[in-house]
């Protein structure tokens, strides 16, 4: 330690300034530890619960009127014969008579046709993409183009297709009748292939999505474990199964439960292709919900539908959700 | 001391003033947009029986009104027009126009939740009409009221051309009035007559009549022009097809396309009613019945040597096969002749085309008894006001309604736009009368002579079923046929569900 009081005049003075944190110091050090008697004050001291559902309660109340609300008159409107003036209680009549509307469970069938179709071409198509995407040097070009459908409101899209598929004028109609794919009929004249029609109009504008969701779970394949497998000798479409794909399921689970409740419930490009015909060929359940609610004004009836609608995507969501953590849970 | 610059001496607003501010602003311009933007406002002072008919016009200076109406030439004409009601009555009126089934679920929305959005409405007769026609007000009542300004040329049925009244303003009932004749679309068989000329004589050696197009043309004829023209086709000849149907997009005139077939013959209607006033109970359907089975079974016939595309083509895609010269014949609406003769867009404009009534029946597929006719439809959009809205909102409105269907404005959309007029008087207008022949100033009126002095006169008019589950029914016709014409039904099956499930509708 540096003894000050040897020096003498303004050379002390100076050596008092250099050293006097470090003399200071040295005090602190020795000074005995000070006993703590408070507990020190926490910045976020934990507050008691009701606190948090004070703070809760206006966007609780404002879901509530917004969602929930609504949910339960769905369920009274599906009880009753309702129009929008008011209504009568039938019971569950509006359910029973569902099970002897033909149009009622022809939309189911419908509907099963066309999501499983969309689903799986959708999927298919839309990981093939990602992959090819994720190989290629000019893949920012490539997702930006692939973005372009999507940009596209539903109704939109459904008038553009129209206009393409338009037997007098429709580009692709003529591509398609050059192919010898159609005779004369264009593709919305006829009940064999206005389904197809539809469906083609969907993954055009969808595939980009599921495209989108499987190259970012791409991004996240462990290139250990494909090296690792190529050092093996395996062939890239082993590569493919083995280790890519198992790898893109939880993306792919988020990607189809998407497409699928999206599947059922759009029906702006469908309205605005077919309206649901030709006769009833392309009247899947939701198209057949929008007639009976907004145009016959059958809203109790529209209840009973969109609750069924309701209750069987949450259970096929499951189902879903299911299936696609099997391969996951396996692996532990 | 010194002089401080201005700028230093505004306060600043702190940034918690500045999102109060914003807050305060955003709630004033809600509640002022849900106030003035939703709702009709209305300004009155009250004038006499002997006030000037001016006054009378003013009463309602300052209002605002909004009327929704389906998107034809009418509307888009008066909107370009506004100014000179604005001028006439003070009363500012917003029109927003939409395609038929949007405007038919704002306005039933908006009728049957007890609101007045839409004060005045566009009241297609079936589609809007027959279901929600309790919900608008009986305009009879202010027909002679000294207190508003009234239309020279009045509102009796006499005023306007044959059944125009009937069929948009009376539903349910004799005695009230609820629209005024807004615009109509009159059934009309468009046919190429250069085409009919070029293969007359082929066609006479094969059929052994002229290929030619009259008020006595039958549906039968139609059924072999079209055979004619389809087998030139197939031969690989360079010919049009010889008829397309309406079996795409709107279910009502999917439906009006079959029902004038079966009107033709025997007069077959779907109920034992009368169909210009309606019914709320209208009874068992005739559907079924052996007239009906025939009439599906030629309806089949004629759509098998039609145009490809009858089951994709709605009213607008089909008069584009037409112009577009893929078809030599459809029976089409008569507002459509405007764009039929535009040259710029039609190879079937400059004379080629003729106008002339719809299909006779034919005498040997009547089996029930009735006469052969002219089955001629139409839809007919009146001019309505929600019954919802107060009193002076509904008087303010009449103005509207009156002027809006007065012989000069529809003179001004028929030049204008290819509009179609309502008014008996305005076919007096000696331009006009001019019109009605080639060259023509209005194409619309080449139509006239078909559609005002034969179609729409009995015994040819059929309004097609006025009852209160109208658009259900619709929909079920339009589904049904299409399947029978897709082959998935035979035309007695198809007869037999329309039987079951239209009696389920009603109740029967």
């Amino acid at each position: 330690m540096t003894d000050v009081s040897s020096l003498s005049g303004s050379s002390r003075d100076v050596a008092s300034q250099l050293f006097r944190a470090r003399a200071h110091s040295v005090e602190v050090e020795a000074r005995p530890r000070a006993e703590i008697t408070h507990k020190p004050r926490k910045f976020n001291p934990p507050m008691p619960k009701y606190y948090y559902y004070y703070l809760m309660a206006p966007a609780i109340a404002i879901l509530a009127f917004i969602s929930l609300y609504p949910f339960f008159w769905l369920i009274i409107m599906s009880l009753q014969d309702v129009d929008i003036g008011g209504g009568e209680w039938i019971g569950l009549k509006n359910y029973t008579k569902l099970f002897t509307d033909a149009r009622f469970i022809d939309g189911w069938i419908l509907l099963a046709q066309y999501s499983i179709m969309c689903l799986g071409l959708q999927v298919g198509l839309g990981v093939t993409l990602a992959v090819v995407v994720n190989s290629s040097k000019y893949e920012k070009y490539l997702v930006t183009a692939l973005l372009m459908p999507m940009m596209m409101a539903p109704a939109v899209a459904g008038l553009l297709w129209l206009f393409l598929y338009n037997g007098t004028f429709g580009w692709y109609h003529w591509v398609l009748q050059s192919a010898g794919i159609l005779d004369s009929a264009s593709i919305l004249a006829s009940a064999d292939t206005a389904m197809y029609a539809i469906v083609l109009v969907d993954v055009w504008q969808w595939t980009p999505l599921i495209t989108i969701i499987a190259l970012a779970g791409l991004k996240r394949v462990p290139r250990d474990q494909l090296e690792a497998n190529m050092v093996d000798g395996a062939s890239p479409m082993r590569n493919f199964f083995a280790i890519i794909l198992p790898n893109l399921y939880p993306v792919l689970l988020i990607a189809v439960l998407l497409r699928f409740m999206d599947n059922f419930r759009f029906i702006d490009s469908i309205l605005v292709l077919t309206g649901g015909g030709p006769g009833s060929a392309t009247k899947i359940l939701p198209v057949y919900l929008f007639e009976v609610a907004f145009k016959f004004f059958k809203l109790g009836r529209g209840a009973a539908i969109a609750l069924t609608l309701l209750i069987v995507t949450i259970l096929l969501g499951k189902l879903l959700v299911r299936v696609f953590e099997k391969p996951q849970g396996g692996k532990g | 001391m010194f002089h401080k610059p201005r700028n230093a001496q505004v306060s600043r607003v702190s940034r918690r003033r500045f999102l109060e501010l914003g807050g305060y602003g955003a709630t004033m311009l809600g509640t002022g947009s849900l106030a003035v933007g939703l709702n009709s406002t209305i300004m009155s002072s009250r004038v006499q029986a002997a006030s000037s008919d001016e006054a009378k016009w003013k009463q309602y200076a300052g209002s605002k009104l909004t009327f929704l109406s389906e998107n034809t030439p009418p509307s888009f004409a008066i909107r370009d027009n506004i100014k000179a009601f604005y001028d006439l009555t003070g009363i500012e009126v917003e029109i927003l126009t939409d395609d038929l089934p949007v405007v038919q679920q704002k306005a039933g929305i908006d009728l049957r939740s007890g609101k007045s959005d839409y004060v005045l409405n566009y009241i297609q007769d079936k589609p809007i009409g027959a279901p929600f026609a309790d919900f608008y007000v009986d305009l009879s009542k202010m027909f002679g009221d000294e207190t508003l300004p009234q239309d020279v040329d009045g509102y009796g049925d006499d005023a306007w051309f044959d059944n125009f009244l009937s069929a948009c303003g009376r539903f349910y009932s004799e005695d009230k009035i609820i629209a005024l004749p807004y615009d109509a679309a009159i059934a009309v068989t468009f046919y190429r007559q250069d085409l009919f000329e070029k293969y007359s004589k082929d066609f006479e050696a094969e059929y052994g009549y002229r290929l030619e197009y009259n008020e006595n043309s039958t549906w039968k004829n139609v059924l072999d022009f079209a055979t004619f023209f389809k087998k030139l086709k197939e031969g690989g000849a360079d010919v049009p097809y010889g008829y397309a149907q309406h079996q795409g997009s709107f279910a009502w005139t999917t439906q009006l396309d079959i029902q004038r077939m079966m009107f033709a013959h025997g007069r077959w209607t779907d109920f034992n009613m009368d169909d210009k006033i309606g019914s709320k109970e209208p009874g068992p359907t005739n559907w079924g019945d052996e007239q009906s089975v025939l009439m599906l079974e030629k309806f089949k016939a004629l759509a098998d040597v039609s145009h490809p595309d009858n089951l994709a083509n709605g009213t607008l895609e089909l008069n584009t096969v037409y112009q577009s010269g893929n078809i030599a014949m459809q029976v089409q609406y008569h507002e459509f002749a405007a764009s039929v003769e535009d040259e710029k867009t039609s190879v079937a404009a400059g004379g080629k085309t003729a106008y002339a009534p719809c299909p006779k029946g034919e005498a040997s597929w009547i089996l029930n008894g009735g006469p052969a006719v002219n089955g001629t439809n139409c839809g007919i959009g009146g001019i309505g006001i929600n019954a919802n809205a107060p009193e002076d909102v509904q008087r303010a409105a009449y103005l509207f309604a009156i002027w809006s269907t007065s012989k000069n404005i529809q003179y001004d959309v028929l030049k204008g736009l290819g509009g179609t007029p309502t008014r008996k008087s305005v076919l007096d207008i000696p331009e006009v009368q001019a019109a009605k022949s080639r060259p023509s100033a209005m194409p619309n009126a080449l139509t006239f002579d078909a559609v005002y002095n034969f179609g729409i006169k009995d015994p040819n008019f059929v309004l097609g079923p006025k009852i209160t589950e109208a658009n259900e029914y619709h929909s079920l016709i339009a589904s049904e046929t299409q399947r029978m014409l897709s082959g998935e039904m035979s035309p007695a099956d198809t007869a037999a569900s329309l039987k079951d499930q239209i009696d389920g509708l009603n109740g029967v």
